[in-house]
């Protein structure tokens, strides 16, 4: 048999990747995924105050800042609790947060899509395209990061959530805004993405109703089917969600059966010759992410296409395009139901806590972002971090290869396995913190 | 018609988050901006060139934008070291914009190891080995991340081949000749020395408890508003102080004291002038600062 490894570099990811392919009778039968750079951001905030973290974990990276703050606040929050301390957040601080996170996500999934999808597509199929697809993309995640730094100050790396609630005391005035620029947004789904309104879209829960999708979203979804691609890319079909979210409860899906989770029985341990570490559930590995919050929540959609396709590509890169419908509409609500007149915090800001332990979970774009913190002595003695592309991303164990690995293998060329890889919307400062 | 030259503008990153690319692309003009130059390479727009030509080092470059923390040794890019890459770069480019906090001083990534990893040009305000060579090409940039206008005044400039008043650290001067306090919308709190009670209010100054670093640090955020929207301050965060050489500072949502006295005082403020203000002031009692600015009907 004849083995050949070849070496490339994946650029244009958050990041950039090496990976190594092994080839063996022109189908690759193993990849090797390699990060860049450890940057230590669990080490730099050893010794520091445990709200220290609210400013530097966002730092982890550029696009998912801000569910790093949500996690990081989470963590602060649910180490008060154990501590004996009632948190009770507002419901006004509960939306305000959702809503922000919420368009955190939304500027991920449309760039992923016009910026890192769409054009890989048509490179792969050779199509030659006169569209600026990364002006679609930036004046969609720019309108929204408007929306988001309304209460958030600014985007990327804003601090606003604090133990028991937020800084920020928006006006009326401030949510009409945030209220506008979403509809911006929402117009920008309806006749650029879609081709149809949010309602209607939102009404199609079968593979049958997908021809009611046109636009971009449309284009992209007929380019795969026609070109033999809606079976491409399928892993173990075992999906994992941490934390509770609008979009899925947590737990896990194996096939088709949910079951609980508990961050405990999580493990985290160092890959050989990587800088990022590997994790996995009761020794398994998952997939985390829009997909994974579609089969666990079993959103209808999802569902029929995962029944057709398994957890193809096809089902991949409609779970994530689908999710920016299913965050339209619930920030909506979210900002329609703010009350000014309630308390943006709780907690005095001169509250500070000895020892304590926390973990706060959230759903980030790529999936479950989990932060534990360790504090004694007021300070912070142990922190981890474990980011939803390190699910993902991972090149597995001696029994399994990792689940994007398993995507790729089998495919028949370089450029296969490259599109494949890029649908788990791969996020190389996140993988390797 | 003969075309008119573009200058060739260069995108690397060293040890990074991305922040300070995903910060430009908020820019609400940015095709308008980038078709001034030819994109020789960036990290998320299409450019002319890939990743693998770059290193292989024959590209043209006239201006060179450097994101992300430096470091010698140790961080490769397809088998070579970034440290060179971006040197190669650096020695033909006509400018050299250092974007972000980490590139400029060596910013967060630095604690990991602060022998090693420092700014292109500063490691924090000492100047580097690099700084000699560099210097006369070199415009800082600092921020954690870069605000996008920042960045587009100075590739305009550039464009328009206009000179940019640079400061001692190399900051352009209409950029940072302000401080964050600058523009904040609590200043009234702040001159009459009114505290925020707590996180979560528009009232009250957030220098004297809750760590603001705003009368202190160098940045027009609280000017050329954040997102074309807001600013940390405006919202009831406090400054971190992400522009300046020292970022990230201790126990970031406390102010150090001495005495109950701000340990820092504002930029160029003698303690004594300070002082003696605080006492003056603090001798009246002002209704209206002691009120919520509005009141909703419940």
């Amino acid at each position: 048999m004849k083995r050949m490894v070849i070496r490339q570099l994946i650029e244009k990811i958050e990041g950039e990747a090496e990976l190594d392919y092994t080839f063996s009778e022109g189908r690759i039968e193993d990849v090797k995924i390699n990060f860049g750079f450890y940057r230590g951001i669990e080490e730099i905030l050893e010794g520091k105050d445990p709200k220290d973290a609210l400013v530097i974990t966002p730092r982890v990276c550029g696009i998912c800042n801000h569910a790093h703050l949500i996690a990081a606040v989470r963590a602060i929050e649910d180490g008060y609790e154990n501590a004996g301390v009632k948190i009770g957040l507002t419901q006004k601080a509960k939306n305000i947060r959702e809503f922000t996170l919420a368009c955190e996500l939304l500027q991920n999934h449309i760039k992923w899509f016009y910026m890192t999808l769409l054009p890989n597509l048509e490179k792969y199929l050779k199509i030659v395209s006169e569209e600026n697809h990364a002006m679609k993309a930036t004046y969609f995640s720019t309108t929204i990061t408007k929306a988001l730094a309304i209460f958030s100050g600014q985007w990327p790396h804003s601090s606003y959530a604090i133990p028991g609630g937020v800084t920020c005391d928006p006006t009326q005035l401030d949510v009409m805004q945030a209220q506008s620029l979403l509809e911006e947004c929402v117009r920008f789904f309806e006749q650029v993405v879609t081709a149809c309104s949010l309602e209607k879209y939102l009404a199609i829960d079968s593979v049958s109703q997908l021809h009611k999708i046109e636009g971009d979203f449309g284009r992209l979804l007929h380019l795969l089917g026609s070109n033999g691609m809606a079976e491409m890319g399928q892993s173990y079909d075992r999906f994992i969600v941490f934390s509770d979210s609008f979009l899925s409860k947590a737990g896990k899906s194996i096939v088709t059966s949910v079951s609980k989770v508990d961050t405990r029985y999580v493990h985290e341990s160092a890959q050989k010759g990587s800088v990022a570490k590997a994790v996995s559930y009761k020794n398994r590995l998952y997939e985390t992410g829009p997909l994974a919050r579609g089969m666990v929540s079993k959103e209808p959609i999802v569902k029929s296409l995962h029944k057709r396709y398994k957890d193809s590509l096809m089902t991949r890169v409609f779970a994530r395009v689908h999710e920016v419908a299913l965050l339209l509409e619930e920030s909506r609500k979210l900002l329609k139901e703010i009350r000014v007149d309630e308390p943006s915090c709780t907690l005095e800001a001169e509250l500070k806590l000895y020892e304590f332990e926390g973990t706060g979970t959230v759903e980030a774009a790529r999936g479950s972002l989990i932060h534990k913190t360790t504090v004694n002595n007021g300070v912070i003695v142990k922190y981890d971090i474990i980011t939803p592309t390190q699910w993902n991303l991972s090149h597995g164990n001696e029994k399994e290869k990792g689940i994007a690995v398993k995507a790729m293998v089998g495919s028949q060329s370089i450029e296969e396995a490259d599109f494949i890889f890029r649908t788990f919307d791969v996020c190389s400062v996140c993988t390797a913190q | 018609m003969e075309q008119q030259y573009k200058p060739k503008l260069l995108w690397l990153q060293s040890i990074t988050c991305n922040g300070n690319t995903h910060s430009f692309l908020n820019h609400p003009e940015l095709f308008s901006i980038l078709s001034h130059f030819e994109l020789v390479h960036h990290p998320v727009l299409e450019s002319s060139f890939c990743m693998q030509e770059l290193i292989d080092g024959i590209l043209p470059c006239d201006i060179l934008i450097i994101e992300g923390a430096f470091m010698e040794k140790g961080y490769l890019k397809s088998g070579v070291e970034v440290s060179s890459i971006i040197e190669h770069y650096a020695d033909n480019a006509k400018h050299i914009i250092s974007a972000g906090t980490c590139a400029t001083f060596g910013g967060i990534f630095k604690q990991k190891d602060p022998e090693a990893i420092s700014g292109f040009c500063f490691d924090e305000e000492e100047k580097t080995r690099r700084y000699a060579k560099y210097a006369s090409k070199l415009i800082s940039l600092p921020g954690c991340p870069i605000h996008p206008k920042w960045l587009s005044y100075v590739l305009l400039m550039i464009a328009n081949d206009r000179k940019i008043s640079l400061d001692a650290l190399h900051r352009p001067v209409e950029l940072y000749g302000y401080t964050v306090h600058t523009g904040c919308t609590r200043n009234e709190y702040f001159e009459w020395k009114i505290d925020a009670k707590n996180f979560g209010l528009k009232e009250g100054c957030l220098f004297y408890e809750q760590g603001c670093q705003g009368p202190y640090t160098r940045g027009s955020c609280n000017k050329i508003l954040w997102n074309d929207m807001s600013s940390k301050t405006r919202i009831g965060t406090p400054c971190f102080g992400c522009t300046e050489p020292t970022f990230p500072q201790t126990e970031l949502f406390h102010t150090k004291t001495n005495m109950g006295i701000p340990a820092t005082m504002p930029l160029g403020i003698p303690r004594r002038a300070y002082l003696t203000l605080t006492g003056v002031v603090k001798s009246f009692k002002i209704k209206r600062f002691s009120e919520r600015l509005m009141e909703y009907d419940r």
